[in-house]
């Protein structure tokens, strides 16, 4: 009787229902996301203690110092090198989008197999890279058994290594949003442009992919993103040869015992996070009302 | 400078047998090994123990002797560096009662005030350590710290393949250029390139640091990869003929691939020690002790070093070692020196470090 | 239909990528049962690699260590997480989309911030690091993929019968339990699933809040990768990656078994 007289309230209540619902998740989220990085920010304009950890006072000399040319180089090339991650994963996963789209009953199969790597653990991921990449590695060993080579590639420890482990683990983040936006996509439209006249690139060029940008670009920001802190691929497949702006990061906590300096570097890839889910938020609501509109 | 290993550390082979026959079934209430019949603890010791230690540091049956003998269950975790070492305990919050930092972390540590002083009258088998590890700098009196191992850093190459490399130059004179590589640490990297031009590895020198840096750069042009310890692997599988490596690592190396050689150049080089602390934190101190006294014995100090393939702290262990590490003579302990902690410093060679990485 | 047709251009550049993305685990995987110990050449089919990890009693804590942190994550994600979409869907108005939005944040996030700013506060608290952090890490990560998922079954689910139900005279807890929940079910477990394999899997996070006696697997697994090339390595690998396949799978088609219903 009791139970029923409670949820009798509560249906009467939504406001409280539903605070009921979210709060115990929204609340994990505050506590154990943001509450985190709100430290973190704190971190970033606090002095540097001596042996690592912070030291109370306020400082932006972090933020200024992540304007030397010597970070901002380190910066550039992450970007530079989460861009090409981004362009290659556009590159090699429409045309694999495509094909899933349009594979009938494959589709299931081909779209697990595309997603599977990603929920493999990213260190056997990694680690399946340097096994095929070595000098004594599988593939060096298969071109020489097939009479290919006589002397091994360099194929490990090379910015080509960093870039395939970074396009290998964010692959399917570029796929899935695209196949879903093809699945989206009216076969009318193409049929009429068909009719029209138009040759297949043609229609491709101007039916489909226009139609598709949504996709490509939530698959570019989910590619672009967590590529930007990156930190175990350029360590193991680049040979620790070249920093990106996570190994910075783990630097500046590990021997450089900089936790403020570490703190601003985080923020300013947290910075960049929220700044392309804030746009990508905009956008894809903009697109829904343009597509409820009418 | 990430792991000194021993074999697999095989705590109770029963268990083990037991626990592959689970593996598969094996629901989600197992926290931890299932222990075996309760064994009878030794008076005045605590039941548990919490070791932090580098991983693959430690003999194969350590561990396991000393539950044995005294009844107290060992959880032993393991790090890779000493950076994550004092990160987890600067942080607070990790519940170790011992872990074995290398020497020049230890006045950070006792500054910080995470280490408990050691009560010597319980470590009666102390008087096994050698002289050359008594009253070091960064521990007056041994007031925190047992010494544990030593080693040094070298270069480990393939006899077939090059000829016996005498100075840290190999890695700046085009010598297998690409199938060479240096440890992933800005202190071993620029240090060896400041003993290569006759300075201090712990100089705070502007201009000794510039040349240092250049030098460095200009051996990254030749290197494969900047990796530590890693390293072994390629060596034995003949991807990499020369590694800047510590001896230790490079004698397991050895073990698999008896090609393999070991030099310290002749213009010097580290060498190190690490030290097992208490923490001022350690809720087991009677068995902390315990564990302590026990690595201490000559055949328990020998069975760790024999598996590492580090020199041993302890004098009466040195001697019983089936394949010995000789203690450094004089005129090698001239040749060698110490890190010790860069304070104000640190800035300027993680500078320098992030710019031989950026170049 | 030829609009519909897989350009030849576009199938090869797939069956690249197929190859790209599955050729490393295949061949890792293989040469788990292979003889020789440093080689890659194919010197005789074995499993003493698979028998030497079975005798490894790190090996076996840390898995056990995973299988528990993993249950309990999930378990706590799971329900979180479905509450946090049923709401979403059914009962928030205003702030819907931009709520759903921002759950995509901690999914985007670098592992490394995640992983340091969850060290930072735990440093701050004064917390203990163990099984107990580890745990608390691993439901705020699997968390939002748990709401996506159950969100996108959520609207799958025609609304119409749940309509029916309340026309009928049932209450809105005897609409949701008979009603709602038999259609979103699978969508839960499938979301278990993958929170479970996330909690499994995760390296980068662990490895900063991790204390006494909580090693998982993949801690393991880093310091067995950083330091041979050992097959144990492949083998542990293979592992991995059957178990992880058949857990994707089984979420696989339950998440699609409840979009046909």
């Amino acid at each position: 009787m009791t139970r029923r007289g409670l949820l009798a309230r509560l249906a009467g209540r939504p406001a409280l229902r539903t605070g009921l619902l979210l709060g115990p998740g929204a609340l994990w989220l505050v506590c154990f996301f943001v509450v985190p990085l709100a430290i973190l920010l704190a971190y970033s304009v606090m002095r540097r203690g001596a042996y690592g950890g912070v030291e109370p006072g306020f400082t932006l000399e972090h933020y200024a110092r992540v304007l030397d040319p010597l970070y901002l180089g380190i910066l550039r090339r992450t970007v530079v090198l989460s861009l090409a991650t981004t362009a290659i994963c556009f590159l090699l996963g429409y045309p694999t989008a495509l094909v899933i789209a349009r594979s009938g009953r494959w589709r299931n199969l081909l779209l697990f197999l595309v997603v599977l790597p990603f929920w493999t653990s990213a260190l056997v991921r990694t680690y399946a890279m340097i096994f095929l990449l070595r000098d004594t590695g599988f593939l060096n060993a298969a071109l020489r058994a097939l009479g290919v080579l006589r002397e091994p590639l360099h194929l490990l420890y090379t910015e080509g290594a960093v870039l395939a482990g970074l396009v290998y683990g964010a692959l399917p983040f570029m796929v899935l949003p695209i196949y879903a936006s093809l699945e989206k996509l009216d076969p009318v439209l193409l049929e009429a442009a068909e009719g029209l006249g138009a040759r297949p690139w043609a229609r491709f060029r101007r039916v489909t992919l226009p139609l598709t940008l949504p996709g490509v670009a939530a698959g570019s920001l989910l590619v672009f993103i967590p590529t930007l802190g990156a930190f175990v691929v350029p360590d193991l497949l680049g040979g620790a040869k070249q920093m990106m702006l996570g190994n910075l990061v783990q630097n500046q906590f590990g021997p450089a015992r900089n936790w403020p300096f570490g703190s601003a570097a985080s923020f300013l890839v947290m910075s960049l996070v929220l700044a392309a889910v804030l746009l990508w938020l905009r956008r894809r609501d903009r697109g829904a009302l343009a597509r409820e509109g009418p | 400078m990430p792991e000194r290993r021993a074999g697999a550390l095989s705590r109770r082979d029963f268990v083990a047998q037991a626990g592959s026959a689970a593996l598969a079934a094996a629901g989600a209430g197992t926290l931890l090994a299932a222990c075996g019949a309760p064994r009878p603890r030794a008076p005045g010791l605590e039941a548990e123990l919490h070791i932090y230690n580098w991983s693959d540091y430690i003999g194969p049956d350590t561990i396991g002797q000393f539950e044995e003998e005294t009844g107290v269950t060992v959880t032993y975790d393991t790090y890779e560096s000493n950076e994550e070492l004092v990160g987890k305990l600067l942080a607070g919050g990790a519940a170790y009662d011992l872990c074995v930092p290398t020497s020049y972390v230890l006045p950070l540590l006792a500054a910080k005030g995470v280490l408990a002083p050691l009560d010597r009258a319980r470590l009666p088998n102390f008087r096994n350590v050698a002289p050359l590890f008594l009253d070091p700098a960064v521990d007056p009196g041994n007031r925190f710290g047992v010494p544990y191992q030593w080693g040094v850093t070298g270069i480990a190459y393939l006899r077939s393949q090059v000829t016996e490399p005498a100075s840290w130059g190999v890695f700046l004179d085009g010598t297998v250029s690409g199938r060479k590589t240096m440890m992933d640490d800005g202190r071993e990297v620029l240090g060896a390139m400041l003993r290569h031009r006759g300075h201090s590895l712990n100089s705070t020198d502007a201009a000794e640091l510039a040349q240092a840096r250049a030098d460095a750069v200009t051996a990254k042009g030749q290197l494969a990869a900047f990796v530590s310890a890693p390293v072994k692997g390629q060596l034995v599988a003949g991807d990499v003929c020369l590694a800047q490596l510590w001896n230790g690592d490079t004698r397991q190396a050895q073990a698999e691939n008896p090609d393999i050689g070991f030099v310290v150049p002749r213009e010097g080089s580290l060498i190190w020690a690490d030290y097992v602390v208490m923490l001022a934190g350690c809720r087991h101190p009677h068995a902390a002790h315990a564990f302590l006294d026990f690595i201490l014995r000559p055949d328990v100090g020998a069975g760790i070093s024999d598996a590492t393939g580090y020199g041993t702290a302890n004098a009466a262990a040195a001697e019983r070692l089936r394949n010995p590490v000789p203690y450094p003579t004089a005129e090698e302990l001239a040749r060698l020196e110490y890190q010790v902690d860069l304070g104000p410093a640190t800035a300027l060679w993680d500078r320098l470090w992030t710019e031989v990485k950026a170049a | 239909m030829s609009a519909r047709r897989v350009p030849a251009g576009a199938a090869v550049v797939a069956a690249v990528v197929y190859a790209f993305l599955h050729l490393p685990l295949v061949a890792l995987t293989a040469f788990a049962f292979n003889r020789s110990r440093f080689s890659v050449q194919w010197t005789g089919f074995t499993l003493q690699w698979f028998q030497r990890l079975a005798r490894r009693p790190d090996v076996l804590r840390a898995f056990r260590l995973s299988l528990l942190v993993g249950t309990l994550s999930t378990v706590i994600a799971t329900c979180l997480g479905t509450l946090l979409a049923l709401a979403l869907a059914r009962h928030l108005r205003r702030g819907r989309r931009l709520a759903e939005g921002l759950l995509y944040l901690p999914v985007v996030t670098p592992e490394i911030v995640a992983g340091i700013s969850l060290l930072l506060l735990f440093s701050a608290l004064g917390v203990t690091l163990g099984v107990g952090t580890i745990v608390v890490a691993h439901v705020a990560f699997s968390l939002p993929f748990v709401a996506v998922v159950v969100l996108a079954r959520l609207e799958g689910i025609d609304r119409s019968l749940e309509e029916a139900a309340m026309n009928l005279g049932a209450d809105e807890l005897t609409t949701f339990r008979r009603v709602t929940l038999p259609q979103l079910w699978p969508g839960i477990v499938a979301a278990a699933l993958l929170a479970f394999t996330l909690s499994f899997d995760d390296f980068v996070i662990t490895f900063f809040v991790a204390g006494v006696g909580s090693s998982t697997l993949p801690l393991v697994v880093y310091s067995m990768v950083r330091k041979s090339v050992e097959p144990t390595i492949n083998a542990i690998s293979a592992l991995v990656l059957v178990g992880t396949t058949a857990l994707v799978w089984a979420a696989d088609r339950l998440a699609r078994g409840s979009a046909r219903a």
